[in-house]
């Protein structure tokens, strides 16, 4: 074991269980299958000689699933060699049972120095880690098909380029992702603040309902940070229109209007399952720290494919990128310079 | 470029009348519980009653789309909510519960099997896991009748075990039927942890073995309820089939009044109070965006606290049934 390395993993027991399942064929994604996943990670990362993990703890079954297996895996002969970290099970002093869990968690884990958090989850359970992670990098794993943030990749692979930055045999990404940031100013001057690693979208829904956006006919502004021509959701009309990459110093502007009436209109892969059609007005380059303000006077804003922010005629909102986000690993860019530097053999 | 929008451009969502109709249905389980809570420790309530006090976005946003016609609701032993937001009239409710001749049933059902036909309210229900099955009886029958009806049968996190309920799920999908499942996860199964009790991560969960979808939606957020409930309504009555809707929140009284519920943690029901309430909630995500004033909500508490007081009273002043009326109102000819 290398002294020190330290990890944290967060795995969210609510990602994957939202609307989505009634309007388009989402996929359901179980919580022992991210338990397994966990322990996929853990036994990677220990076999490199990460000393300790840091496991947020829930109340679905995950956190006491790992610690069941490894008991059980432990006292097995045949997998009783098998070098695991110490595991510490972090407990919320007050749990919510909301996205401020998975921030909480992220904050206690880049407070107790761990190298890297990675998060089981979507786009939803990366955003509410970002406020908490500070300069902690993260891993973005994916734990369904809804999402264009995190990535999907085998959790063994993960855990190896997780516990190469942990025991300090590959550096931890110094440059950042963008970040949008959605500020709504009320008319009572009060502000409200959102952020979003993928997209900001504003929608003439008045509700943020059950949060999730399915539907082309409501969407009015777009911005991406980025929006890849293979991505799902709603970046995926920036994918069709301005493809955009995750390291570009830009992002993706884009006006949209209802597909019965607009001239022009693009097929976009809005979430699983539905290829529907957005009518597209103009497109366009977001520049960094420049706000865009935005143009519809009621509506709501969804950051990272979530309605999250409601606002009428006396509110003012503006959409700004930075380039602020959070340290994130390139799990296939690790893995090809340990490669390159012969980091796992043996002669 | 200034885009200005006509009206019509808008998803308007719910109306001012539909939001405050929303409201009083909530206000109106509320202020009912609260009231029962209070007259049962009086002794004047005969029999058990089990409040929904703290759930009541989940009858409220379900129950939003139905139709008094064509759509039923079976419910649980939990069921004054569902009665309300069903359109039962509150105060022949309050008289059952208190046994009287004016309630629902002549008072001989009392707070479990409040029930009203008319409305589609199939009743309350005392066997746990007794509504799925008479669900799918409802949507069956709707399905044959093509007028779009669906039927709607609340259960809570206990009774997501009950063979019943499993059975139901898949006569449901296996026929196709226009029933919603709506699994009322309030975290305790009488006096038992959900987490102790149900075998799966989630109830939701289970849906996937029965062939349709599933969804988890925060019970403490109508507006939430009301989107996934509409659409799960309007897939069945399209011929989409069955949907699961798991709610989860937590209830703010007992599993019954008397229950000293020493098995929940100290803080849980004056957390969700302060910072969960769907009432609260809804009054400030309604009030902040304009969308309604708190003179109007004000109003609608005033009203319904009015009609609460009247309720007990006449359900106080009214005769209770006498020993030549033990067979009458009992059984039904067809």
């Amino acid at each position: 074991m290398v002294p020190g390395s330290a990890l944290g993993i967060i795995p969210n027991p609510m990602s994957g269980r939202d609307i989505r399942r009634i309007v388009s064929q989402a996929s359901v994604f179980p919580n022992t299958e991210k338990a397994s996943m966990v322990l996929r990670i853990l036994r990677s990362a220990g076999t490199l000689g990460v000393e300790r993990v840091l496991l947020s703890t829930d109340t679905f079954g995950i956190a006491a699933g790992v610690q069941r297996e490894i008991t059980r895996l432990s006292g097995a002969r045949s997998t009783a060699h098998v070098r695991w970290p110490k595991i510490d099970f972090l407990e919320l002093s007050r749990p919510t049972g909301t996205a401020a869990d998975t921030t909480a968690h992220a904050r206690i884990m880049a407070d107790q120095c761990s190298a890297a958090v990675v998060l089981l989850g979507g786009d939803g359970t990366m955003r509410a880690a970002v406020p908490g992670l500070g300069d902690t990098p993260m891993l973005a794993l994916s734990t369904g098909t809804n999402n264009a943030f995190p990535i999907m990749i085998e959790a063994t692979v993960a855990g190896m380029a997780l516990g190469m930055i942990a025991i300090g045999a590959a550096a931890a990404p110094e440059t950042r992702a963008k970040l949008l940031h959605v500020e709504v100013t009320r008319a009572s001057g009060e502000v409200d603040h959102e952020v979003a690693l993928v997209d900001a979208c504003v929608s003439t829904s008045v509700d943020i309902g059950s949060r999730a956006l399915w539907t082309g006919t409501h969407l009015r502004e777009l911005y991406c940070t980025f929006g890849e021509p293979h991505g799902i959701g709603l970046s995926s009309i920036a994918g069709r229109l301005l493809p955009t990459h995750r390291t570009d110093g830009h992002g993706a502007a884009i006006t949209l209007d209802d597909p019965r009436r607009a001239a022009h209109t693009v097929l976009a892969p809005l979430a699983p399952g539905l290829l529907q059609p957005v009518g597209v007005l103009e497109v366009g380059q977001l520049r960094p720290d420049r706000p865009r303000t935005v143009r519809l006077d009621r509506g709501t804003v969804a950051v990272d494919g979530e309605r999250e922010i409601e606002f009428g005629p006396g509110d003012r909102v503006t959409v700004t990128l930075r380039q602020d986000g959070p340290r994130v690993i390139d799990v296939p860019a690790i893995l090809a310079e340990s490669t390159a530097r012969h980091t796992l053999i043996r002669r | 470029m200034t885009q200005t929008l006509d009206r019509t451009d808008v998803d308007e969502g719910l109306t001012p009348e539909r939001l405050l109709d929303a409201y009083r249905t909530m206000r109106s389980i509320r202020e009912f519980e609260d009231r029962v809570h209070d007259e049962f420790a009086t002794g004047d309530i005969p029999g058990f009653v089990h409040l929904y006090a703290g759930e009541e976005a989940s009858a409220a946003g379900i129950c939003a789309h139905l139709d008094p016609e064509r759509d039923t609701i079976a419910s649980t032993h939990r069921g004054h909510g569902h009665c309300i937001a069903k359109g039962v009239d509150i105060k022949p409710m309050m008289a059952e519960i208190f046994g009287r001749t004016t309630g629902s049933c002549r008072g001989k059902g009392g707070s479990m099997h409040i029930a009203d036909l008319s409305k589609g309210m199939l009743g309350a229900n005392g066997i746990v896991g007794g509504g799925p099955p008479l669900i799918c009886g409802t949507a069956l029958a709707a399905k044959l009748r093509g007028d779009g009806g669906v039927g709607v049968a609340f259960f809570g996190d206990g009774a997501s075990n009950q063979g019943t309920t499993a059975e139901a799920m898949n006569l449901a999908s296996v026929w196709n039927l226009p029933a919603i499942f709506v699994a009322e996860n309030n975290g305790y199964a009488e006096a038992t942890a959900s987490t102790w009790s149900v075998s799966a991560d989630n109830i939701a969960d289970r849906a996937h073995g029965f062939g349709m979808p599933g969804v988890i939606v925060d019970g403490f957020d109508f507006f939430a309820v009301y989107e996934v409930a509409g659409e799960a309504i309007r897939r069945a009555r399209e011929g989409g089939g069955p949907t699961l809707i798991e709610v989860k929140f937590t209830r703010y009284y007992g599993h019954f009044e008397g229950d000293q519920q020493t098995y929940r943690p100290r803080h849980e029901i004056g957390n969700a109070r302060e910072s969960l309430d769907c009432l609260k909630r809804f009054r400030e995500r309604v009030t902040e965006t304009g969308r309604l004033t708190a003179a109007q909500l004000d109003e609608v508490d005033a009203e319904v606290a009015q009609l609460i007081e009247e309720s007990v009273a006449e359900a106080k002043a009214a005769p209770v049934p006498e020993a030549a009326d033990l067979l009458t109102d009992v059984y039904v000819k067809y």
